[in-house]
């Protein structure tokens, strides 16, 4: 009796704890077992919480305040000032193009914030686009393009704190599942988790899934690819993105009708180049120009950019 | 390099659930053995290289067997020191003749055989230096009963312990039988009734643990398996026929390993001895000496992993086809992948983590996991010995729990050492490693204290 008692109670307290610590460790073992790519049929689950994407504000803009063209400002990577190293340099010891120190992208947020600009939902904007949405002069569109771990790390608090919204163009195939500790010398791009948290302050858009690619000729994916590859690429990133499909931007800029029939079969309501300009209604919706920012721009550059004077 | 990982520590887990449960679960202490009213014959064979400090005490352990029909016959292996003069005095020993076998076994000269006048059940062999197998083989040449039994000269037969082995041997199929070896520091009071205790030394907790779970956990499962890798040097019982019939011992220092491969091969190969087995008598004790400095047990560890590569490369050809898929299954898996290879993978798992920390997550609920098998094989260990009658006062049941959790995480890890050492020794210096054998007579060895039991556990 007192047997059994004590071998019931071992393998008891055995399986207990057995599969407490399992179930503790269950995720990181899927995770290292997740393959490094982004799943084609896996969807994120960020409709509800992005879902302010589709909100439109009534502004109560009067004839003089209204705004008949707007910038939008155009990201990829911010990086906190202390962790720049060789890797983030070009040849000529300079920050690459697609790099922006912290403490600058810091100064320009502020100087939106001071100046009272408005940062426009997707919807807001597309409505603007289409004439059919007044809008205060003091607005603005920021996009950050590929998907980069810090955007989260080091732009959405920025942004979070003052009430700033954004879109983020993200190679769907470079999410990924595992949780990385954040390595700014690396080319780490967001995980699942990150976009799950960050979704109240990004609109996550598409920027392909796996085209965000050049051949040895340099050319753009999305322009010499097959017609049909290039929609299945693109669905596919509709897939992970929850069907969002509000809009577009394209890799590198390059496009042509091609790619603008594309998008449209697929349902995108407007498109985003890299032509260094100012949107303003009436533009062809499938190549709406952005303004990039650089890393060598001062506040002043920044002001000026955007003409806030 | 992660998929290795798991599969390496998937056949880990496996084995020590099997390990634990099998013998909490299904062994069947019951209430010991029967004691029969016939007596088989019993020689105990043992070997004595420059034992001067504890021959005597060898001495009194076989004088006090509750048991009438067996032989001591000490194999004085060319001492040069004044072993064979203290059994002559104490034992009052004078020349005696023997009737030798018809079948012959290899061993060196032997010079004289003596019987005590003291103690007509005592014999002494005086032959040329040869080694441990060596005397072992001239002890089984010399021997008359049909029973042998192997002793190392500091281990201290129980009293029960050739009643326990008549018992066993009453199973026709039992080829060979292994008997319970116990720390003798891990008892206290009159050895004819000793009392275990545990308050002793880190070193000699953690062997006394050791050989606990090594006999009651992993050798009652061996013997389920038909598996058993080794029937400890130290105390060791046979049938005379099976050691004549694979021409006795070969001179290696894991001669007990080996002899008991051969055994294995012996029943897997001849069909006489194809229903034949090995088994673990729990209740045949014996109580040994284990080392009491880390330097001692460093050595002696080191022996044992030498003489367990040993054992791989001499048999790497007979694995499966003649020794069976079990034996080798256990051999090959557990004790040559988990025992020797893991220990060098467990190394480079930290020098891995300094270049990709992708998994250390993975890494700690590994060691969470291990700790937490090996922390519950103890804890099995204890229950399982206590219901053989290794029963602990309360307060040593108390320090037993504080130790358990603490030794797997610092002694259980020695281990890597001993095992990485050993075989980086054994390749090292395979020459010198040979001559350490003292294969025939080479007093420049005198001081290599080859003659303590090997692969006791």
């Amino acid at each position: 009796m007192k047997k059994v008692f004590i071998n019931i109670m071992f393998v008891l307290s055995f399986l207990l704890l057995f599969f407490t610590v399992a179930n503790l460790f269950a995720d990181d073992f899927v995770e290292a077992f997740s393959p490094d790519f982004f799943p084609k049929d896996k969807r994120l689950n960020i409709s509800a919480c992005q879902r302010w994407s589709e909100d439109v504000r009534d502004f109560h803009v009067n004839g003089q305040d209204k705004a008949d063209q707007i910038s939008v400002l155009m990201y990829h990577r911010v990086i906190e000032d202390n962790h720049i190293s060789e890797e983030h340099l070009d040849n000529n010891g300079l920050l690459k193009k697609t790099i922006i120190r912290k403490s600058a992208f810091e100064k320009q947020m502020q100087a939106l914030k001071d100046a009272h600009y408005t940062t426009l939902t997707p919807k807001e904007f597309l409505l603007f686009m289409e004439g059919k949405l007044d809008i205060p002069k003091k607005s603005i569109l920021l996009t950050f393009d590929d998907g980069y771990k810090d955007n989260v790390v080091e732009v959405y608090p920025i942004l979070k704190k003052h009430g700033f919204k954004a879109l983020n163009f993200v190679i769907t195939e470079a999410i990924t599942e595992k949780k990385q500790s954040y390595n700014p010398e690396k080319h780490q791009y967001l995980s699942v988790n990150e976009i799950e948290k960050s979704c109240d302050v990004f609109s996550f858009q598409s920027h392909t899934y796996n085209y965000h690619k050049e051949n040895e000729k340099e050319e753009a994916y999305l322009v010499y690819k097959p017609q049909q590859d290039i929609e299945e690429d693109i669905s596919i990133s509709l897939v992970n993105l929850d069907q969002n499909n509000l809009s577009f931007a394209y890799p590198f800029g390059e496009y042509n009708q091609q790619t603008i029939q594309s998008l449209q079969k697929l349902g995108f309501k407007m498109a985003f180049t890299t032509e260094y300009k100012d949107a303003k209604p009436g533009m062809n919706m499938y190549e709406i120009p952005r303004k990039e920012v650089f890393p060598e721009d001062t506040v002043e550059d920044f002001k000026h950019k955007i003409n806030m004077k | 390099m992660l998929a290795f990982t798991l599969v390496l520590f998937t056949i880990f887990i496996i084995f020590q659930l099997l390990y634990i449960f099998f013998p909490l679960l299904f062994a069947k202490p019951g209430k010991g053995f029967e004691k029969l009213e016939e007596e088989k014959g019993f020689s105990i064979i043992i070997p004595a290289f420059n034992e001067q400090k504890i021959i005597l005490d060898c001495i009194k352990g076989m004088v006090n067997l509750q048991y009438q029909n067996y032989e001591a016959i000490f194999v004085n292996d060319g001492s040069t020191d004044e072993t064979l003069e203290l059994l002559t005095s104490h034992l009052q020993l004078e020349p005696t003749k023997r009737k030798l076998p018809a079948i012959k076994i290899p061993h060196q000269r032997v010079n004289e055989v003596y019987r005590s006048k003291l103690f007509p059940k005592i014999f002494v062999i005086d032959k040329h230096n040869g080694g441990k197998a060596d005397s072992l083989n001239a002890g089984t040449e010399y021997s008359v009963k049909k029973f042998i039994v192997t002793l190392d000269a500091d281990s201290v037969l129980d009293p029960k312990a050739l009643q326990a082995l008549n018992s066993a041997f009453e199973d026709e199929r039992v080829l060979a039988a292994g008997g319970m070896v116990q720390i003798g520091q891990g008892f206290e009071g009159n050895y004819l009734k000793p009392t275990p205790t545990f308050k002793k030394s880190g070193i000699i907790k953690y062997q006394v643990l050791q050989y606990l779970t090594s006999f009651y956990l992993h050798k009652l499962t061996q013997t389920k398996m038909k598996s058993i890798i080794v029937i400890a040097g130290a105390f060791g019982a046979f049938r005379k026929e099976a050691l004549l019939a694979v021409d006795g011992y070969r001179k290696t220092v894991g001669e007990d390993m080996d002899i008991t491969l051969r055994l294995h091969q012996l029943i897997k190969t001849t069909k006489k001895y194809q229903h034949m087995k090995l088994i673990f008598v729990p209740y045949a004790l014996c109580y040994t000496e284990c080392p009491e400095s880390f330097k001692d047990l460093y050595n002696q560890r080191i022996r044992w992993q030498k003489a367990f590569i040993d054992c791989v490369l001499y048999y790497k050809k007979s694995f499966i086809k003649k020794l069976g898929v079990r034996v080798s299954t256990f051999f090959l898996l557990e004790s040559l992948l988990l025992g020797t290879i893991n220990a060098f993978f467990l190394i480079l798992i930290p020098i891995m983590f300094l270049f990709n920390q992708d998994h250390y997550m993975i890494a700690v609920a590994l060691f969470t996991i291990t700790v937490l098998l090996s922390s519950y094989q103890s804890i099995a260990t204890v229950i399982v010995s206590n219901r053989y009658g290794i029963t602990y006062s309360l307060s040593n049941y108390i320090k037993i729990a504080l130790f358990i959790p603490f030794e797997v995480i610092t002694y259980r890890l020695l281990g890597i050492l001993f095992v990485i050492n050993g075989t980086v020794g054994y390749f090292k210096n395979k020459d010198s490693w040979y001559v350490s054998k003292r294969i025939g007579t080479n007093s420049s060895f005198v001081d290599d204290k080859t003659y303590e039991h090997n692969q006791a556990v």
